[in-house]
């Protein structure tokens, strides 16, 4: 046959095909990969978010005998690259390369005493690789090579040493001041040179903060901090720095690059930390003194995987849902086309077309429709970035596959014998008992594999197939006992009408009932579309309520300012005063004791129903005001529950009455022993906390208190939504939803198209009979109104049901400010506009069809009907 | 497959019983066309629909008949087999030699190919509207794998058709249309040619040309033609007309030329192999008969009375 000529003729149909493969092809190809991508950048943010210490490798070894020291650069620079040498594969292209970066070498000596002082201050000695490029100089001069002095009559080291600005005034050091380190096996240095890092903020400073800043440490039982720092020597003090009576240790930092994290590699990157670790401890070359892994990846990749795992199976979930939809409208598509080319076909077989060249010219057509719009959609998604992962590949080919082979299938199937017609006088029969049982199987399956999904209790990491699985089940039933059942409500509706005057609507819900087999595809695709699409906005919703309320449950109030130090009152006025403050409500938060023994609470002095107010729309209440008894009404949290009447130390004794017990309080406490009073309750309230409603700019309130930290909802919130997981989660979802919407709306019109030429004879013949342009529309529309209205109730309770019926499994709490997304709120507004718009389209796609069919005359569309 | 008749003198004598009865068997014998009790149910999930009951139908080569039956009485079955489109459900149905019952699909593949070919009564199903003559006559060629660059055109010309070559199907009338399905049917050089009303969506004067086409491929080209028609226009120009009723020959209307040249033509009933006949349905109402008749044997006849209206005559 000739394929060009027919694709010519049937150009509507392969017009439908080709957008349907373009579109379905370039989300199945492109939506994996901008997840994929996001997902990758919520790894490497979270990478960079990370100390560089925590996120980076440091192989680290701590010498014990003369042998092991170090004494030239050389020696560590031959260690670095065996390290970079025996780098698993997983962990190579991550790694920054040697010399670049942040990636250094050092020795240090930790907890090295000032000889007299007591052990109060600290001076160790400290070399970096990379010194020049790190530190300028602003007093004195680089560190030279070390000397020698005599001390308690024995010659001893002098170390020539910078030391970074900020400690020389903290600790009081002078320049060309020696100090004696150690207890014994005296060393000597001689600060020569002040410094201040080139750039502070660089990760890099995060390996060396003991040489950037002064520590402070409170040992046990002590009143006085101890003060630490660690001093910087040059090349030459390597030679004669030993390990002899010291903490040193060799530090090697192998900084990762977060850019080249991938979450696709992070499982191996995991594997290869392991193996890196096992790797190091065999070059060790003494077991007293192993080389040793420090770093905190494997913790930051696990933390990582285990939010990721969540956002995959939504997101997988969705996507299968997606594919299947739009697999299913192109099929139904395809159906069209092979609808078109019946006649052809049906004369070709006639005339002696062997089966395959039947089938063969049909999926050629369809070949040539879907090939290149699959190969233009899996094109046009690598405009979308991020990785490419196999079902990339796979998800256009499976499209293309699919439209191709059920091409091919169905014409083979149609065609098996040359004469294909059916006798429609002939009505069908009920379905078979086998069928039925078939049925109920996978309904009775659908259902036990929901309530083992809600009953169990296992979180496994990686991808969980039953999760998957699950739904995809319940889909299935719902769509058998809805193409099983709505013909039964329907037959009710037909009685009712049959006694009515009144013949379109009886002739339309006849015709409703007796629809063929063939309105099954359209309620097997309308069915997972609305489910799919409904779960995703209730999820959705689900997920942005709950960040609302984590953003509420974090703030306790639209802005809240807290201080390390009373709050005067004048600037609780100059608060009151600023532009956009509407109310402001004091509060005292504070440490107490309970009881006369060591026992401590959290407390909080606020006036509960003054706070009530500011919560004015909010998803949190708080409890009612504590009220009556003997002394100050108090609520407690359920660890001090059932003490009554008790006295806390609090500025003076308070005596306090237990009046109700309060899980938590918003904004401040959640867990543990704490109590709420009232205001009035303390003596001379130090106010430290303000609770302010209205829209004031933070920054004005952080200038009217000085001391206060500024925290408002909006802003906890828009950090919430705005981490690149949630953010991919939400867009995804939306995506979809839209992509979904699309798809049904399709679905419906292309079987509209496809019963057509069958409602058309039908119509022209009852326009004979003396129909009027009027009824027929109403006629077409009563006809397919009952179908759709039907499976879009079915797939709106399926989808209302689905987040209900995999909650626990799915656990999307990394994406609501870690908390638990659990009150699916029904908020019927969004599914049921889906599931509405839907039903109105088909209605009106039905009455415009009827509209432009009425142009075609009488005659024509009965002899075009009637083939027999 | 047609039993031959291979006799050799030391067969024995179980043999010959079962070549004797074998031989019985073979009704119609070698004749083109063969139907012997052909039956065809529609079976659709439990219903069962009869569409031919027993029919009997005897065509031999070269001959040109017209089937003429009421609505619903199992034409187009017939025809639906004969062209193997449709299996018939039991009996004997033999065209060509070639058993239509035991073919296999490739079997029945070459058959349509090479065998049989036949016309619809709708334009729109005989011819791919988006061809031109041509190419439509080209098709059943190409799809068997044996195109001539010759054969479309001769055949359009044979048919009177030659100048219609390059046209698309809308761009021609009915009757042309119609006489190119002949030649869509002739391409594969067919042994046997059915139409199916070919002349049912035409006037009286195209309906004319199309049987002069039919005619004119039954006589040139020896091809062996059976029309289903409504039409008395081609009817009556045919030699033979089966009329079918309820699924079962029933009557045949032979015409010959009388000694004077008219054409005189004479209605039979068909007497089936166990000796069943349908009297026509005018004869019955005329006297009355159902239920029961009278049969008396003479002669040279055999008399048909309605029942005795007495009790004891039933008996």
């Amino acid at each position: 046959m000739r394929i060009a000529l027919l694709s010519r003729t049937h150009a509507g149909a392969m017009g439908v095909l080709f957008g349907l493969t373009l579109s379905a092809c370039l989300l199945v190809a492109a939506l994996p990969r901008a997840m994929q991508g996001s997902f990758d950048a919520a790894l490497r943010q979270s990478l960079r978010a990370a100390p560089a210490v925590q996120a980076d490798l440091t192989v680290t070894v701590a010498p014990t005998r003369p042998a092991e020291d170090l004494h030239e650069r050389g020696q560590f620079t031959t260690r670095d690259d065996r390290w970079r040498e025996i780098l698993p594969p997983a962990l190579r292209p991550l790694v920054v390369p040697a010399g670049s970066g942040a990636g250094h070498m050092s020795a240090k000596t930790e907890l090295t005493p000032v000889q007299g002082t007591g052990g109060q201050t600290y001076i160790n000695l400290g070399w970096l690789s990379d010194m020049d490029r790190r530190v300028d100089w602003v007093r004195g001069h680089a560190p030279g090579a070390p000397g020698t002095m005599r001390w308690e009559g024995d010659s001893i080291p002098v170390f020539e040493v910078g030391v970074v600005d900020e400690a020389m005034s903290d600790m009081n050091l002078q320049l060309d001041q020696v100090k004696v380190l150690g207890e014994d096996h005296y060393v000597a240095v001689k600060i020569v040179g002040a410094f201040k890092a080139k750039d502070p903020s660089d990760r890099y400073w995060s390996h060396n903060q003991d040489i950037l800043h002064v520590s402070r440490l409170l040992p046990p039982g002590k009143q006085e901090f101890e003060k630490h720092i660690t001093t910087l020597m040059a090349d030459p003090g390597l030679a004669v720095l030993d390990s002899f009576g010291r903490n040193l240790s060799y530090n090697w930092v192998l900084p990762i690059n977060a850019a080249r994290a991938s979450a696709l590699a992070a499982p191996d990157v995991d594997a290869g930390i392991t193996e890196f670790a096992r790797l190091l401890t065999l070059q060790s070359t003494s077991s007293a003194a192993p080389y040793r892994l420090l770093t905190g990846l494997p913790k930051l990749l696990d933390d990582f995987l285990a939010a990721l795992t969540t956002a995959q199976t939504v997101m997988y979930l969705v996507l299968g849902g997606l594919l299947a939809v739009a697999i299913g409208v192109i099929v139904l598509a395809v159906q069209l086309l092979a609808d078109r080319l019946d006649g052809t076909l049906a004369l070709v077989r006639a005339r002696g077309g062997s089966l395959r060249q039947v089938a063969g010219t049909g999926a050629a057509l369809t070949a040539v429709a879907v090939v290149p719009a699959g190969l233009a959609g899996y094109a046009l998604s690598a405009l979308v970035p991020g990785p490419v992962l196999p079902i990339v590949h796979l998800g256009p080919a499976l499209v293309v596959g699919c439209a191709v082979g059920f091409a091919a299938a169905r014409l083979a199937l149609t065609h098996r014998t040359p004469l294909h017609e059916r006798r429609g006088d002939v009505t069908a029969a009920r379905p078979s008992a086998k069928r039925v049982t078939l049925e109920v199987l996978v309904v009775v399956l659908a259902l036990a594999g929901a309530y083992l999904l809600r009953t169990r209790d296992v979180t496994s990491r990686g991808l969980d197939p039953f999760l998957l699985l699950v739904p995809v089940a319940l889909t299935l039933a719902a769509a058998l006992v809805t193409l099983r059942c709505y013909p039964y409500p329907l037959r009710l509706l037909v009685r009712l009408t049959s006694r009515g005057r009144a013949a379109v609507p009886f002739l339309g819900l006849t015709r409703a009932a007796r629809a063929r087999s063939a309105a099954v595809l359209p309620v097997l695709i309308l069915l997972p579309a609305l489910a799919v699409s409904v779960f995703a906005a209730v999820v959705s919703d689900g997920i942005a309520s709950t960040q609302r309320l984590a953003s509420w449950q974090t703030v306790g109030a639209p802005i809240r300012m807290t201080s390390e130090i009373e709050i005067p009152a004048d600037a609780i006025e100059r608060v009151r005063r600023t532009p956009g403050v509407e109310q402001v409500v004091p509060a005292q938060t504070g440490r107490v004791q309970v009881g006369f023994g060591a026992e401590r609470a959290e407390a909080i002095a606020v006036d509960l129903a003054g706070w009530q107010r500011l919560l004015d729309g909010a998803p949190i209440s708080l409890p009612a005001e504590p009220a009556g008894g003997a002394g100050t009404p108090a609520l407690v949290s359920p660890e001090l529950r059932g003490r009554g009447a008790f006295e806390i130390g609090w500025q003076s004794r308070v005596k306090v009455a237990t009046a109700g017990v309060v899980d938590v309080v918003p904004g401040f406490y959640t867990k543990g022993k704490f109590l709420v009073l009232p205001l009035e309750a303390l003596t001379r309230p130090a106010v430290n906390t303000l609770l302010v409603k209205g829209d004031a700019d933070p920054a004005a309130l952080a200038e009217a208190v000085p001391s206060a930290r500024v925290e408002s909802q909006r802003a906890v919130l828009d950090a919430i939504q705005s981490d690149p997981l949630t953010a991919t989660v939400r867009t995804t979802l939306l995506v979809v939803t839209v992509a979904l919407a699309g798809y049904a709306l399709v679905a419906v019109i292309v079987s509209l198209v496809l019963g057509a030429a069958d409602r058309a004879g039908a119509l022209a013949f009852l326009r004979a009979l003396g129909l009027s342009d009027r009824q027929a529309r109403r006629l077409t529309v009563l006809e397919i109104l009952p179908m759709i209205v039907m499976t879009a109730l079915a797939g709106l309770g399926l989808g209302l049901a689905l987040p209900a019926a995999l909650g626990p499994g799915v656990d999307l709490s990394s994406y609501a400010g870690d908390l638990p997304v659990s009150a699916y709120a029904l908020d019927p507004l969004t599914p049921t506009a889906l599931a509405a718009g839907l039903a109105a389209v088909a209605a009106l796609g039905a009455y415009a069809h009827t509209a432009i069919s009425r142009r075609r005359s009488l005659g024509a569309v009965l002899r075009v009907g009637d083939l027999t | 497959m047609n039993p031959t008749p291979n006799l050799t003198p030391d067969l024995t004598l179980s043999e010959l019983e079962a070549e004797a009865t074998r031989k019985k068997a073979a009704f119609g014998g070698d004749a083109h066309i063969v139907c012997d009790n052909l039956v065809r149910i529609y079976k659709t999930e439990g219903v069962e629909v009869v569409a031919l009951q027993g029919l009997d139908l005897v065509v031999d080569k070269g001959e040109l008949i017209a089937v003429v039956g009421a609505s619903g009485s199992g034409k187009s079955t017939l025809l639906n087999i004969l062209s193997g489109l449709d299996v018939p459900t039991a009996g004997l149905a033999r065209v060509a030699g070639m058993d239509l019952l035991s073919m296999t699909a490739k079997d029945r593949l070459r058959y349509r190919r090479s065998v049989v070919g036949f016309i619809w009564q709708q334009t729109a199903r005989n011819l791919l509207p988006y061809l031109n003559a041509r190419e439509n006559v080209e098709l059943p060629m190409k799809l068997a794998g044996r195109a001539r660059g010759q054969r479309a055109s001769e055949l359009l010309d044979m048919l009177g058709v030659g100048d219609c070559a390059g046209r698309r199907i809308p761009e021609m009338s009915g009757g042309e249309q119609q006489r190119v399905a002949i030649a869509v049917a002739l391409a594969n050089e067919p042994q046997l040619i059915l139409a199916d009303e070919p002349t049912g969506e035409l006037d009286s004067e195209t309906s004319g040309q199309v049987f002069d086409a039919l005619r004119t491929a039954n006589r040139e080209l020896g091809v062996t033609v059976v029309i289903v028609t409504h039409d008395p226009l081609v009817s009556e120009q045919v030699d033979r007309t089966v009329g079918i009723r309820d699924g079962r020959t029933s009557s045949e209307t032979l015409r010959r030329e009388g000694a004077e040249g008219e054409i005189v033509a004479e209605e039979y009933a068909v007497l089936d192999r166990v000796g069943r006949l349908q009297l026509p349905r005018d004869f019955m109402n005329a006297l009355n008969m159902e239920r029961r008749v009278r049969l008396e044997l003479e002669s040279d006849h055999i008399g048909v009375w309605p029942a005795r209206e007495e009790p004891s005559d039933e008996q």
